[in-house]
């Protein structure tokens, strides 16, 4: 007797895209404010992509004003739009700084672990 | 095979001053669609679209211009078009829009739209006219065309049928 196999397969393309980012000046003394840095955000992507790129669906989910560090979710067809145009963004009001990207996932609870700063004992 | 494919947009200026289609300038337009896009599509946009953009065909007195555009960004340049809502000319401001009517792969096709567009447009013309002299004029524009139309339509009987023959005997 043969048993009946059934395969389903879920495609579930993560409608987000989550990154952990942290913004580095050349002076380090300079601090920003949660609004700020949304404003920097959107401004790099209204540079670089229009009003369009700017009006992207873009959160910032977590940021720690001392370390200058966020976590951000794009939906997941403005991906790269953000990631260019985090790139390319040289200075804000004058002062030199750029971003450095962590993490990128499709899954926040990724961000969580990052085995590139794992240690081995 | 290897060959940069473009897309023709055309498109009409509709304006409610009469002043606003006369002062279309071929880089006025250039310089106006340019900027429309870097503003709505940044400097990607402005970039991605630019390299392959030129205006094509200008006719001041019914508003029309074709546009081509590389085919990859054609939808950028689309898109931006409903952004565009005044021409500067010589530091006058006209407030118009740009309706898009037709976008094409060539040309040609481009050209027999038009000519099938104008051809509906003489005829709202005539139902809407008042004027008994411009009635008269435009009734004799819609005949001439009419006979334009029987004409072309059978060169392109006569063209195929010979096309049919060339094939047939080779």
């Amino acid at each position: 007797m043969t048993a009946t196999y059934e395969r389903v397969v879920y495609k579930n393309p993560s409608e987000h895209h989550y990154m952990k980012v942290c913004l580095e000046f050349q002076e380090h003394s300079t601090g920003l404010t949660a609004a700020q840095f949304k404003q920097l955000l959107v401004l790099a992507l209204k540079d670089l992509f229009g009003e369009v790129g700017a009006a992207l669906p873009l959160d910032v989910l977590t940021y720690e004003e001392k370390s200058l560090s966020a976590i951000l979710r794009i939906g997941s067809s403005g991906l790269a739009k953000l990631w260019s145009s985090l790139t390319l963004l040289g200075s804000y009001k004058g002062k030199k700084c750029a971003f450095r990207v962590i993490q990128v996932s499709p899954f926040l609870l990724a961000l969580s672990g990052n085995s590139r700063e794992l240690v081995l004992d | 095979m290897v060959r940069f494919k473009h897309r023709y947009l055309l498109c009409e200026v509709v304006s409610d001053d009469s002043r606003c289609r006369l002062s279309l300038d071929d880089r006025v337009l250039v310089g106006l669609v340019r900027d429309t896009i870097a503003r709505v599509h940044g400097t990607f946009g402005a970039a991605a679209c630019s390299v392959g953009f030129a205006v094509r065909y200008l006719n001041a007195y019914t508003g029309i211009v074709l546009l081509r555009c590389r085919k990859e960004f054609y939808q950028l340049l689309w898109s931006a078009l409903p952004f565009i809502t005044y021409l500067e000319n010589k530091g006058h401001r006209y407030p118009c829009f740009f309706n898009t009517l037709h976008v094409g792969g060539t040309i040609r096709t481009c050209q027999k739209f038009l000519i099938q567009y104008n051809r509906r447009q003489l005829l709202i013309l005539l139902q809407k006219c008042t004027d008994e002299g411009e009635r008269e004029a435009i009734q004799k524009a819609v005949t001439r065309s009419s006979l334009l139309e029987e004409e072309e339509s059978a060169e392109e009987e006569l063209s195929d049928s010979a096309g049919e023959a060339t094939e047939a005997t080779e």
